[in-house]
């Protein structure tokens, strides 16, 4: 069979139909859903009228019931257009369905999906572009998820939609217009396992979301002039502290990269345990976004995300080589990426 | 019409079903005067929600319910968990934190769960157990059980947000859903006056929101049992939430046994006292001709098996070290 190219949204829309039609249990919820969330669930509601739902603006009721039909044996998918709309049900995600099956002793497993998407788009500004990626990482009893391209987009949330668990996927919509081969076939790309995409022995670069594409391209950049081992974290929670250290181990440097403000931030939690066993040959970096919030001129977004050039230096400066001088076009500062990823 | 007599076979059958209802009722007080015991023992190391006083609206809304109906609570479930036919060693289990309690030892007092007689759980964050059962009754619908989902609240739950959300959520999705408001005008010591502006009406907005509404006598066992029923009915028949809300007292303070009065003006000691749901039916039953020696023989029987089961529990194992790790996910 032909291979195909998706977009991200169009390969989360293509897992979607394929779980409503392989398993009745699987129905989807939430504020403009059946219009389409971002192409995410376009035209599903006129194949399943009674399993694709709108709801009211009510994120911790409409969450809240995700719960309750998943602790009743439902596997619900709930979509949060925004991250700062999704905080509205941390009640609902953080103290009960995160709880819920420990704190009945076992037995009560809560098989809930709640996509989120976050993080930056253009013009968004302070309240409509955090990621918090780690207030979802600190939460025992969460699975939590980011998918970094197409093809993790589909398998994860397939992955997500299938374990019994309360599994937060957090989309970045940055990626969304991103473009890769997806199998059409039905497949899982497994929760808690971080993913070396690129193998390297100078360095290890972790990074996740966006931040991840970012990397992609600054290796492109770099060339052979350094061999960078690339892991995907995919889980942050839980982290795969393993996978990570081996690689550490490995390289003796580590960078990592965060697309949010630095402070408690993924990179901080992967360094902090990467530091309790491993001996490095140089400081361990982190490279991410200022601990201020994201505004909103371009003029300022412009300094507040690790750009590819950012990520290239980093890693050159980490091994005492000359940077190089690499300007970003304005489209390519503020517009979200429409590339296709290897 | 012809005026029909009733028959001594009726009077015997009424007699008979107010002395189910009394015993039940009675188990639950007697169940949480011993844990009274035990909690002022320092026995329990972890608040607890006393359910003294509200007796009659666990056990008037679960008599209307079917076994497959599901019930789930708050802080407050002891009451709710037992109406429901959960184990009473169980729980006491779990209140002590033992290994074989109804969850482990890992919830306690306000984490009771009984699945096996369709006690879903309770969860005491006020308010949130209300959309959680709204998505119980939806996967009931979902996959036309016919049956029902009900949740216990109380009057400061069902303040929060998520509530009034839900009431509209649950009538657009027509959920097959009873909520139950435990009015006991506090919500931990303040005062509902205190609380709600002076227009402020319980019946209007929950209406207002599109679901149906019902008051009782949270006191009085018949009253709360009529309406729920009543209600239990037509949900089951026209997939319609309602809410009932019970106007009760709660006997004891907010989380611990002690009766504090400096801030009760309303429900004071003697009204509390005078308007108690289990006097009132110990009175009926005398009146129905069962002798005060059989009313006391009956607590004594249940007084000595539920120390029993104290006992048990206190003799039971502690949860071993490496269950703090297990659970935190499904497998």
């Amino acid at each position: 069979m032909a291979e195909r190219i998706l977009k991200y949204a169009d390969a989360i829309k293509e897992a979607t139909e394929q779980l409503l039609e392989s398993d009745r249990r699987v129905f989807v919820l939430g504020l403009g859903v059946p219009q389409g969330a971002g192409g995410t669930t376009t035209g599903l509601s006129e194949k399943y009228p009674q399993r694709v739902l709108d709801t009211p603006s009510s994120e911790a009721a409409l969450t809240g019931l995700a719960v309750g039909s998943a602790i009743s044996g439902l596997r619900p998918i709930v979509h949060h257009d925004r991250v700062e709309f999704g905080l509205l049900a941390s009640d609902q995600m953080f103290t009960q369905a995160a709880k819920w099956n420990y704190m009945f002793g076992g037995g009560n497993p809560v098989p809930l999906t709640v996509r989120i998407v976050v993080g930056r788009q253009w013009g968004n500004g302070p309240q409509h572009s955090q990621a918090l990626y780690s207030m979802y990482g600190a939460v025992r009893g969460l699975k939590v998820v980011i998918p970094s391209s197409p093809r993790m987009a589909k398998g994860l949330l397939i992955a997500a939609v299938r374990d019994p668990n309360p599994v937060i996927v957090l989309e970045p919509r940055w990626l969304y217009q991103t473009k890769q081969i997806v199998p059409k076939k039905m497949y899982e790309e497994p929760l808690e396992k971080a993913r070396v995409v690129r193998k390297g022995k100078d360095i290890t670069v972790v990074a996740y979301g966006d931040g991840l594409v970012s990397s992609h391209e600054a290796c492109e950049l770099i060339g052979n002039r350094v061999s960078v081992e690339l892991i995907d974290v995919v889980s942050i929670n839980p982290v795969d502290h393993d996978t990570i250290k081996k690689s550490v181990m490995r390289t003796g440097r580590l960078l990592c990269i965060d697309t949010t403000s630095e402070a408690f931030g993924v990179g901080s939690e992967v360094i902090a345990n990467v530091m309790k066993t491993c001996t490095l040959e140089a400081r361990p970096l982190v490279l991410a976004a200022p601990n201020v919030p994201c505004p909103t001129s371009t003029a300022l977004t412009e300094f507040y995300y690790p750009t590819r050039a950012d990520v290239a230096n980093a890693i050159l400066r980490a091994l005492k080589k000359p940077t190089i001088r690499h300007t970003l076009t304005f489209q390519e500062l503020h517009l979200a990426p429409t590339l296709t990823l290897p | 019409m012809a005026v029909t007599r009733r028959t001594k076979k009726q009077d015997a059958n009424e007699t008979a079903a107010l002395l189910q209802a009394y015993k039940r009722m009675l188990s639950i007080r007697i169940a949480q005067e011993e844990l009274v015991k035990l909690y002022m023992e320092k026995k329990i190391f972890s608040m607890v929600h006393f359910y003294i006083g509200q007796e009659a609206v666990a056990v008037g809304v679960c008599d209307a319910l079917k076994k497959g109906d599901k019930v789930m609570g708050n802080h407050r479930s002891h009451g709710h968990y037992l109406a429901k036919g959960g184990n009473f060693r169980r729980l006491v289990c779990e209140l002590l934190g033992k290994a074989n309690g109804s969850a482990r030892g890992k919830g306690g007092s306000m984490h009771m769960v009984a699945k096996e007689v369709n006690f879903v759980g309770s969860t005491p964050l006020l308010g949130s157990v209300v959309p959680i059962s709204a998505g119980v009754a939806f996967e009931q619908k979902y996959n036309k059980r016919g049956t029902i989902t009900v949740a216990f609240y109380g009057d400061g739950a069902s303040e929060e947000g998520v509530v009034y959300e839900t009431y509209n959520l649950a009538a657009l999705y027509k959920l097959p859903l009873l909520l139950v408001i435990e009015n006991n005008l506090f919500s931990i010591n303040s005062y509902i006056k205190n609380r709600r502006s002076g227009n402020y009406d319980v019946k209007k907005i929950v209406e207002g929101l599109g679901v149906r509404y019902e008051q009782a006598d949270g006191n009085d066992y018949h009253d709360v049992h009529e309406k729920a029923r009543a209600l239990v009915d037509s949900i089951r028949e026209e997939s319609e939430p309602a809410v009932l809300e019970c106007m009760t007292y709660r006997h004891m303070a907010h989380s611990t046994p002690l009766r504090e009065e400096s801030y009760r003006s309303e429900d004071t000691a003697e009204k509390r006292q005078e308007s108690d749901s289990l006097k009132k039916i110990h009175d009926e039953l005398l009146g129905a001709g069962i002798s005060e020696k059989r009313l006391s023989a009956l607590e004594n029987t249940m007084r000595a098996s539920v120390r029993k089961d104290i006992t048990f529990a206190e003799r039971s194992p502690y949860p071993k070290k490496s269950e703090l790790y297990t659970n935190m996910y499904a497998t």
